[in-house]
């Protein structure tokens, strides 16, 4: 054979082909995995019962933009029951099950706390969640976890942040006796006296089965302008407000993410009465119902009407579900960003990428682009209910802590 | 001193739930010597039959109109403009529940006490005459059926049912101290008190009564004085079931439905022990005591001291009698 420019080009192209393609096929294997821990059974089994079905559709939507650089991904869901040490137990089953395993959902500030120490060298994955707890954001200690929106104490500024801006003087703070209703409250304290809000009330309650009469009575008697309830998802929140304004208080109530849930405030609305009316809270994401300014709602709401059909998520996506999907569509976006660079998928490559998120267009998850911080995106704005229209709709601008 | 009243009933109305509770697991252990760790997820059940049939039948296309909210035209006059927490305008809610509510109870009560039965029937007295221990595993293996049942038929979603009494708000009084009630939970309290003292005159001065009490004593002795030891067991759990229904359609009204009404068995096995495993007054006495308890640390001491104080003041009542206030001592005979 003639060796020519044109030939010599053919042969190299060939020879790179064939060399070339086992190192790619032994770097890229068939699929990536995405493990979750999610509560099923236990007393927020109603979140998580809720969130398992968004997980399956984000699998099928990633798969339908290519996975991560062409490979498709697969979820696993595995059932915690909200104990941190079964959590714990379904990620070290998940790290020696599936080799790859390149992200990681975890269901609690318990679990994310606990499972902290283990994410180093080897047993590193990158690792979003459903808490916004104040210390998973904190990309020095622990760079594979982070949030999907503001912590609670950031949540928990911008509610006092416009209270003093409603020129509210005094606020209570009801929180759960949990991790996760105690985690803003001594920073609430320190940023309510700040601004020179008085904090009148600090009332930690059971996380279910609260002794209501007891704590409305406490929060009469301490006459707080307003409440910020936090650390509950399904119960006490709704009792804690009925009964206030069965005893006749003008407080105003305000809650953080996981009491924001339409779906409860309508059951409440639908059983009790219209008394949620004017309660108000932060959300980090837009509700699903405003889906105008967001393509990725309006994809999701075309994909939940076809697979969910006669379900609660035909027409609706919980709040819950939506923070699993900015936060696995957080961790995809770093994922790619490592395939799309050519290197090999590791949980440092994935963190690097994944601090390195700036001016990120989510779909309209938020009000803008956002920008990771410190391993969270400190965004979000403060809705109101209204027991009429059974909507909760924006009483603030997008807010940035 | 107002104000050591209002907490004291406010621990009270708690006190009386927890009796209602308690009343179930001491009569299963009066009759079979078993301590029910499943009472709470039966207490459950009771909650969920009870939404089933104030609030998913109703709602169903087969239902009359009626059943989902009763309005005669005279109740809408009388409705308008009235307030949602004004005394008349609660009354009146109330009121257009009330089919629903009645519909509930009954279901609850009927489902339950069937539910009781088949537990016993097919768990229980196929162990009768070996070691209690394996009766009380099977109780604990129960939680697990409960939970999972429970969660199978009626999903972990969380949902609300209408209040058994009217929540009127009522204001008096005492001491120079206005007192602010609930007029659900006064009426759940009088609810919770009236059941208990039924079961007590009941198990005292009726034969089915007197028949727990002698098998409670020595089950060899009152299958030989006649008494259809079977029968007691079959009776004394479809009285956890029946007195459990109530007190879940009760705490579902205070707390919404949802898998950790479970939970609440656990916390009164505590009062229980308190009280004296066979004794309906000790037991009557140790609820409203950890109630009031945590009505007042609560007050003074805040939420972290609630969920402490009243139990550590049971570890201390066993510690001085360890069969608890009332509790029969018993005498081993070797």
């Amino acid at each position: 054979m003639k060796l020519n420019r044109r030939s010599f080009l053919a042969s190299s192209a060939a020879a790179t082909a064939v060399m070339g393609t086992p190192m790619i096929l032994r770097a890229q294997p068939s699929e990536y995995v995405v493990a979750s821990s999610l509560p099923l059974t236990g007393p927020f089994a109603t979140a998580g019962q809720l969130v398992s079905p968004a997980l399956k559709m984000f699998e099928a939507l990633v798969n339908e933009d290519g996975g991560i650089g062409g490979v498709p991904i697969r979820t696993t869901i595995e059932d915690s029951g909200y104990v941190p040490a079964k959590a714990l137990a379904n990620y070290q089953r998940a790290l020696a099950t599936e080799p790859n395993m390149v992200m990681y959902y975890g269901d609690s500030t318990g679990f994310m706390k606990l499972v902290a120490p283990e994410l180093k060298g080897e047993n590193a994955t990158l690792m979003g969640s459903t808490s916004f707890a104040s210390d998973l954001a904190n990309p020095a200690e622990n760079p594979y976890q982070y949030l999907p929106g503001p912590s609670y104490e950031d949540q928990v500024d911008i509610l006092l942040q416009n209270i003093k801006d409603a020129g509210g003087t005094t606020v209570a703070f009801i929180f759960s006796n949990t991790e996760f209703g105690r985690d803003p409250i001594e920073h609430g304290r320190k940023r309510a006296e700040e601004l020179g809000i008085k904090v009148v009330l600090e009332e930690s309650t059971k996380p279910q089965g609260a002794d209501i009469p007891t704590h409305v009575t406490k929060l009469a008697q301490s006459g707080a302008e307003h409440c910020i309830l936090q650390g509950y998802v399904t119960g006490v929140w709704p009792q804690l407000i009925g009964g206030a304004r069965q005893f006749g208080l003008p407080t105003q109530f305000h809650g953080t993410f996981w009491g924001m849930e339409k779906l409860i405030a309508d059951r409440v609305t639908a059983e009790a009465g219209p008394f949620l009316s004017g309660y108000s809270g932060v959300m980090p994401y837009r509700y699903s119902y405003d889906s105008a300014d967001a393509p990725a709602y309006q994809r999701y709401a075309a994909f939940q009407k076809k697979a969910f059909a006669g379900t609660p998520l035909e027409n609706y996506m919980p709040t819950w579900g939506l923070q699993s999907l900015a936060s696995l569509n957080l961790g995809i976006e770093a994922l790619r960003r490592v395939a799309n660079k050519g290197e090999e998928i590791t949980a440092d490559r994935a963190a690097e990428e994944l601090a390195g998120i700036s001016d990120f267009d989510m779909g309209g998850f938020f009000g803008g682009p956002v920008t990771m911080k410190d391993n969270k995106i400190g965004t979000g704005r403060v809705y109101t209910y209204d027991a009429e229209t059974t909507l909760f709709t924006p009483s603030s601008d997008w807010l940035t802590v | 001193m107002g104000q050591i009243a209002q907490y004291a009933i406010n621990g009270l109305m708690s006190g009386a739930i927890y009796a209602l509770i308690a009343v179930g697991i001491v009569s299963v252990y009066k009759a079979t010597k078993v301590v029910n760790f499943a009472h709470g997820y039966l207490i459950m059940f009771g909650a969920y039959f009870y939404y089933t049939f104030a609030v998913i039948f109703p709602g169903m296309d087969w239902a009359p109109a009626w059943l989902a909210s009763w309005q005669p035209g005279w109740m809408t006059e009388m409705r308008e403009g009235l307030t949602m927490f004004s005394p008349m305008g609660a009354v009146l809610d109330w009121a257009a529940n009330l089919p629903r509510i009645v519909f509930g109870l009954a279901g609850a009560l009927v489902c339950n006490a069937i539910l009781g039965r088949i537990i016993e029937r097919v768990l229980m007295r196929p162990l009768m005459g070996q070691s209690v221990f394996a009766m009380i595993m099977v109780t604990v293996g129960l939680i697990s059926i409960l939970s999972g049942g429970a969660q199978l038929i009626w999903t972990a979603d969380a949902d609300f049912v209408p209040t058994i009494a009217p929540n009127t708000p009522l204001r008096f009084e005492m001491f120079g101290t206005m007192i602010f009630l609930f007029g659900a939970d006064l009426v759940n309290m009088v609810i919770a008190l009236l059941m208990f003292g039924g079961i007590v005159l009941w198990v005292r001065y009726t034969k089915g009564g007197i028949a727990i009490r002698a098998t409670a004593e020595d089950q060899s002795t009152a299958y030989s004085m006649g008494i259809s030891v079977p029968k007691v067991f079959s009776r004394a759990w479809v009285l956890a079931s029946t007195t459990g229904a109530i007190a879940g359609a009760i705490l579902a009204t205070r707390n919404g439905i949802s898998p950790s009404l479970g939970l609440f068995g656990f916390s009164v096995l505590a009062i229980v022990l308190m009280g004296g495993l066979d004794s309906y007054v000790g037991v009557f006495i140790a609820a409203m005591s950890v109630g009031v308890l945590e009505a007042m640390t609560q007050w003074k001491m805040g939420g972290d001291w609630a969920e402490i104080v009243p139990y550590v003041t049971v570890l201390v009542v066993l510690i001085w009698r360890p069969h608890g206030l009332f509790g029969q001592k018993e005498v081993e005979r070797i």
